[in-house]
């Protein structure tokens, strides 16, 4: 367990509360997350895990509360307005582009920092005199590569994303997201269907990222991960907030392991 | 300038296929962000319709009639383009039906356009060629352009999962509404150029099947790289040419090689079978259709092929 | 004369509905818009017609020979152009199904002439007054009809086994897969039934019309689209009653606002309703999207 780098809050949630007809996804959750923390999420299944992310990125919008990241609110601003803000993500059941091979799947994190605007991306398109290829296009390249060696993919940069294995298509998809330089990496179930070797790999790789000074909220059920690298977590049941500290006092805590008696877990 | 050394039929054919390639780019342009349109034969009668109203009534140059057409096309297309952006799939075809259905029953019913008659008397323009061909050039180049683009790759990622492409930043709203509008110039320029070579265009002139043609196109053509829409084209419209000049063939075999059974009546049904005339040119389209979805679903030119194609090249320089 | 409109709505609309139920029939158990619906409905009228005047047919004959016809058209365009297709590329069904449009429409066209074709008188057209209502004998025939078709259809869907096997698949195809549903049988009779009823609705259509031409199957289709979103996709119920009420709809701005301007009716309603309730007014009974 690591202190804080800094004492700033990257993102604070106020009352947060989503309801799918008569059922609570997310109940009145409040919680802050510190810049430069590896902030965990955990809870038993259908907890409501994905569906903060979910809120979080903006794909759903919330029925009541507030969420501040970096010191603005984000009410209804769109997904893709947040990605530009520093959210960024990975997703539970791997959502790579299936026809774009590893480099291309790279670069498309990359468009929005180069081309906020559809004219300029156009007009570059168009008005790039032909055979050189365009300075953007070459740094966004070279970024790319960068992030793949950091990953462990450079070798396999012309490949059909769709073609990996299933480690190295996580392992793209959290290149794909630091591509849009986040402040703040939401990591959802990285370890899910990972062997204990590559689950040590992703241990490092989340540390590194870390490193860079991105802020991390990592979704996971491996607890060996989650204890060995948080920083802080929060323990949600049915939606609620049911406890929240540093690893060894959530370990010892026994309202979390009576929510989850009757998993198969190893807190 | 281009036509003058073919005949007036050659001359007409070329004309009306390339009019075709450029509206299969018309189609192209949204559903490279996987919106498919069945809607793109009701902005081709707003071009028609609109340039031709400036040239015959206003004496409009032509070219400035075209661009006119195209851009209030463009406009409309944006407008439309806004309730497409959160429908999809089917309830997405239906509305760019709708939308093509209301502008024929606007043509029909709006007299000063020609109403029931029918809009007479579009001034013919014998340039047409030039401006096909051209048109055609510019296209291939821009959409090679945006394929190879970092646009071109957001584009791509919209029509794979539009929304991971939003989660990742991709701004979905904008790319898709610009690729709306984008087939909505490109259509509205065919209509206009339509419209002044045909000289007559009544509400029935862009009609659902001419949507449907579109789509055929490029789906034929191949709906993944910027060539599959001309190809689709001028492989669609080639065949029914191909079959005729095979009929014309068929007339050299001596009379005597068929004078007996069974030979005249397989001579017979042959000559008759390769009339291609308007049904039957669409029944071998429609089983052309139905085979390619079968076999080779994502079109004749695909990227792969492409590479392929590419590849041997590079090969056979180096052997 | 407000009645007179109505029992016009009511017959337009019968004929809509009942091409609207293969519609959303097809659609609800596998999520493909059978385009060549329309082209069935043509068929149908033109078996009817030939029935009749070569064959010397009644009517009833007719109508029974259309339904068989166009059920055999259904098996075919199954085998043909649904079976074969694969199901991974979404297009791919949609214009494979385009394609058989085209083959069978200009095959009729080919075969029968590109004109309209007079449909010979059947019924014994005797009028009939209660109150202030003047019906005819063959409105009332086409309404029994097509009422007759409607019920028998959805006493098949809730209360026989076939029509739960429907509903099921319909919901989700590996739950009734899972359950002992044989799903490719399923697809096989929804188009059976929806093409034969389509059959039917094409002769009703040309003993309302007197007339018929390889076109009409078009017209049919999009407006058969029309009702089937109305209704709600995949909802039988919907379709029938959506059918009733679009063609009510259409006869009345009709005769009260202007002929041209009722098909601007019909699409405006499709455009309202893709925008505000996609659901149609009774709700979605489909396949969930994967």
């Amino acid at each position: 367990m690591r202190e804080a780098v800094t004492s700033n809050i990257c993102l604070t949630i106020e009352g947060l509360t989503k309801r799918f007809g008569g059922f609570y996804a997310l109940n009145d959750l409040n919680m802050e997350v510190a810049q430069g923390h590896i902030h965990a999420l955990i809870g038993p299944n259908g907890a409501g895990k994905t569906t903060f992310f979910n809120l979080l990125t903006g794909v759903l919008s919330a029925d009541s509360g507030k969420i501040i990241f970096d010191g603005e609110a984000l009410d209804d601003v769109r997904p893709s307005k947040r990605t530009l803000r520093g959210i960024a993500r990975t997703f539970q059941n791997i959502r790579l582009f299936p026809h774009l091979t590893v480099i291309e799947s790279v670069m498309i994190g990359e468009h929005c920092r180069a081309y906020p605007s559809v004219w300029k991306a156009l007009s570059k398109a168009v008005f790039q005199p032909p055979f050189c290829e365009a300075l953007e296009e070459r740094e966004m390249r070279a970024r790319a590569i960068e992030l793949l060696e950091f990953l462990g993919l450079a070798d396999k940069r012309d490949e059909k994303a769709s073609d990996l294995p299933y480690g190295e298509q996580r392992k793209l998809e959290m290149a794909r997201a630091l591509a849009t330089q986040p402040k703040l990496l939401l990591l959802d179930e990285p370890a899910a269907g990972m062997n204990p070797h590559e689950t040590e790999e992703l241990d490092d790789v989340i540390t590194r990222i870390r490193d860079r000074g991105i802020t991390i909220i990592l979704v996971e059920h491996d607890m060996r991960l989650v204890m060995e690298i948080s920083d802080r977590i929060t323990v949600i049941n049915f939606g609620i907030k049911i406890a929240e500290g540093p690893p060894d006092k959530i370990q010892n805590d026994p309202v979390v392991i009576e929510a989850y008696l009757g998993e198969d877990v190893q807190l | 300038m281009l036509g003058e050394m073919l005949d007036g039929y050659t001359r007409s054919l070329l004309i009306f296929a390339g009019i075709n390639a450029i509206a299969a780019y018309s189609f192209y342009a949204p559903y490279k962000t996987g919106q498919v349109s069945l809607g793109q034969a009701g902005f081709m009668a707003v071009g028609a319709y609109a340039s031709a109203v400036l040239t015959h009534k206003f004496g409009i140059p032509f070219a400035a009639a075209v661009v006119f057409g195209g851009i209030l096309s463009g406009v409309i297309g944006v407008v439309v383009g806004f309730p497409a952006l959160r429908i999809k799939g089917i309830y997405l075809l239906l509305l760019t039906l709708g939308f093509s259905e209301i502008i024929s029953v606007i043509a029909l019913s709006w007299d000063y356009i020609g109403g029931a008659q029918g809009f007479r008397g579009i001034p013919f323009n014998q340039y047409t060629l030039d401006y096909v061909v051209g048109i055609i050039v510019v296209l291939i180049l821009l959409f090679a352009r945006i394929e190879r683009s970092s646009l071109g790759r957001a584009m791509d990622s919209i029509h794979q999962d539009e929304t991971a492409a939003e989660v990742m930043g991709i701004d979905v709203v904008r790319i898709k509404l610009f690729a709306f509008g984008l087939g909505a110039v490109i259509a509205g320029v065919a209509g206009a150029l339509y419209a002044h070579q045909a000289t007559y265009i009544d509400s029935s002139t862009f009609n659902i099947m001419v949507s449907v043609e579109i789509l055929m196109f490029v789906v034929v053509g191949g709906g993944s790289t910027y060539w599959g829409p001309v190809f689709g084209a001028a492989v669609l419209n080639a065949i029914p040419e191909v079959l005729r000049s095979l009929r014309d063939w068929l007339e050299i075999v001596p009379v005597a090689w068929t004078n007996f059974y069974p030979m005249n009546r397989i001579y017979d049904s042959l000559h008759d079978f390769l009339d291609f005339e308007n049904a039957k040119r669409l029944i071998a389209f429609g089983l052309i259709l139905i085979l390619m979805m079968i076999f080779r679903p994502d079109g004749l030119l695909t990227r792969d092929s492409l590479h392929r194609l590419r590849f041997w090249h590079r090969k056979a320089r180096h052997a | 004369m407000i009645y007179q409109q109505l029992i016009n709505g009511l017959m337009l609309g019968a004929s809509y509905s009942l091409v609207a139920i293969g519609y959303t029939l097809i659609f609800g158990v596998l999520n493909l818009l059978y385009f060549a619906h329309g082209e069935v409905f043509m068929i149908g009228a033109f078996v009817g017609l030939y029935l009749v005047t070569l064959g010397g047919a009644n009517i009833y004959v007719a109508l029974l020979g259309a339904m068989i016809a166009c059920a055999v058209l259904g098996v075919i365009a199954v085998y043909v152009s649904v079976r074969p297709v694969s199901k991974d590329r979404p297009l791919a069904p949609l214009i494979s199904t385009i394609g058989l449009t085209i083959v069978i429409q200009n095959l009729a066209i080919y075969i029968f002439g590109g004109q309209q074709v007079a449909f010979p008188d059947t019924i014994k057209e005797q009028l009939y007054h209660i109150g202030p209502v003047t019906i005819s004998s063959v409105q009332i025939f086409i309404l029994a009809v097509a009422i007759a078709l409607m019920v028998l259809l959805w006493l098949f869907i809730e209360r026989t086994k076939m029509g739960r096997a429907i509903r099921a698949t319909a919901e989700n195809h590996e739950t009734a897969a899972l359950l002992g549903v044989d799903v490719n049988r399923v697809v096989l009779v929804t188009f059976i039934i929806g093409s034969g009823i389509a059959g039917v609705a094409g002769v009703l259509d040309g003993i309302k019309n007197s007339g018929i031409s390889p076109y009409m199957g078009l017209g049919a289709a999009v407006k058969g689209l029309i009702v089937m979103l109305l209704g709600g996709l995949g909802n039988v119920f919907g379709a029938m009653v959506a059918g009733l009420l679009l063609g009510m709809i259409e006869i009345l701005s009709s005769a009260y606002i202007g002929t041209t301007e009722r098909d601007f009716f019909s699409f405006a309603i499709l455009i309202l309703i893709l925008l505000y309730k996609p659901t149609g007014l009774f709700g979605t009974r489909t396949t969930e999207e994967r």
